[in-house]
């Protein structure tokens, strides 16, 4: 092999053993005050129900990578359904019916990924990404769109929007009356994260 | 029993219209008094519906059949034996059965009010009919 081909072979081990290194992994830990809002309505009113003061040491970890702006995430939220409060005893208790609560007690919310890594720079701002909703039973991927505000050194706040629908999940919208009262089968759900960094 | 069929049947188609006319209507110009049926003790998978759908049918027939057996204690012009009868069954019937509801169940007492007038209204409409057509 001459000098040539041999520097050649050495510049192409070097550009893509670069272009190949892992991703650089960043975690964040869940922090106090996370919360999960889900908003319905049915043809006679509107209900909001939340899950306020999530709280548990979760991590999330942030894979960035430094070619790709896609950043992988690995984490999850998981939320007791019966924590639901509807500020109305009947509609908390008719929600936690629908979600299948008894059956099935968690909801998971599990991160895949983001477009883009969140602009420290910028006190706030707006990237998309991936998540798996694991509800009554049944998993779903959805894109979400975040904002997320930087609060601070090291510290993220994340709001998720998406809306969802109840048949996503295979479950039947509550009708009552003979069908006179119906729930529409879209929800809108809002999770927010307080995010604190590690490392 | 032909004629408490026959009875039975056309009080229970008018008061099918009249019935769910009025609650469609009701649920449309006065939502807030429905909020409380988002509630897990009201069925809310639909599989009862046709049960639900039923219910003037089965109440007129039970009326036509008391009616023909106590007609003749109903006395005068017909919308006063019409009246006299709904509030007989209102005060037989349905008086306990919402006391007993009440009682047990948790729901608010403006909901057994609805349910007691509703029920007192369609046996009003029922007795109208029954002194009109079997008298």
């Amino acid at each position: 092999m001459s000098a040539r081909s041999t520097l050649l072979l050495l510049c192409f081990v070097a550009y893509f053993g670069y272009s190949f290194q892992p991703p650089k992994p960043t975690k964040w830990v869940i922090s106090k005050s996370c919360s999960l809002k889900v908003a319905g309505s049915t043809n006679i009113n509107k209900f909001n129900c939340a899950i306020a003061n999530y709280y548990k040491p979760d991590t999330l970890t942030f894979y960035k990578n430094t070619h790709n702006e896609n950043v992988k995430i690995t984490g999850k939220m998981e939320l007791d359904v019966n924590n639901f409060d509807c500020h109305n005893p009947v509609m908390t208790a008719d929600l936690r019916k629908t979600l299948k609560a008894k059956a099935y007690p968690k909801l998971t919310i599990n991160f895949i990924n983001l477009d883009k890594y969140p602009d420290f720079k910028e006190k706030n701002g707006e990237v998309k990404g991936k998540v798996n909703i694991e509800l009554a039973g049944v998993t779903k991927t959805f894109d979400v769109n975040y904002k997320f505000i930087v609060n601070g050194t090291n510290t993220l706040i994340l709001v998720g929007t998406r809306r969802v629908n109840f048949s996503d999940f295979k479950i039947i919208p509550p009708r009552k009356l003979g069908g006179m009262i119906e729930t529409n089968d879209e929800l809108d759900i809002e999770f927010n994260l307080n995010l604190k960094m590690m490392n | 029993m032909k004629k408490i069929a026959i009875s039975g049947l056309i009080a229970g188609l008018i008061l099918f219209a009249i019935s769910y006319g009025g609650l469609y209507l009701a649920v449309r110009f006065f939502p807030n008094l429905f909020i409380e049926y988002n509630s897990p003790l009201f069925n809310s998978d639909g599989s009862r519906d046709l049960m639900f759908y039923m219910h003037p049918f089965i109440i007129s027939f039970a009326l036509s059949w008391f009616w023909a057996r106590c007609k003749s204690v109903f006395k005068g012009h017909m919308l006063f034996r019409g009246l006299e009868f709904g509030f007989v069954y209102a005060l037989v019937a349905l008086l306990p059965v919402m006391w007993i509801t009440f009682s047990s169940l948790d729901i608010t007492i403006t909901i057994v009010l609805s349910w007691f007038f509703y029920g007192l209204m369609q046996a009003i409409l029922a007795g109208l009919i029954f002194a009109k057509i079997n008298p």
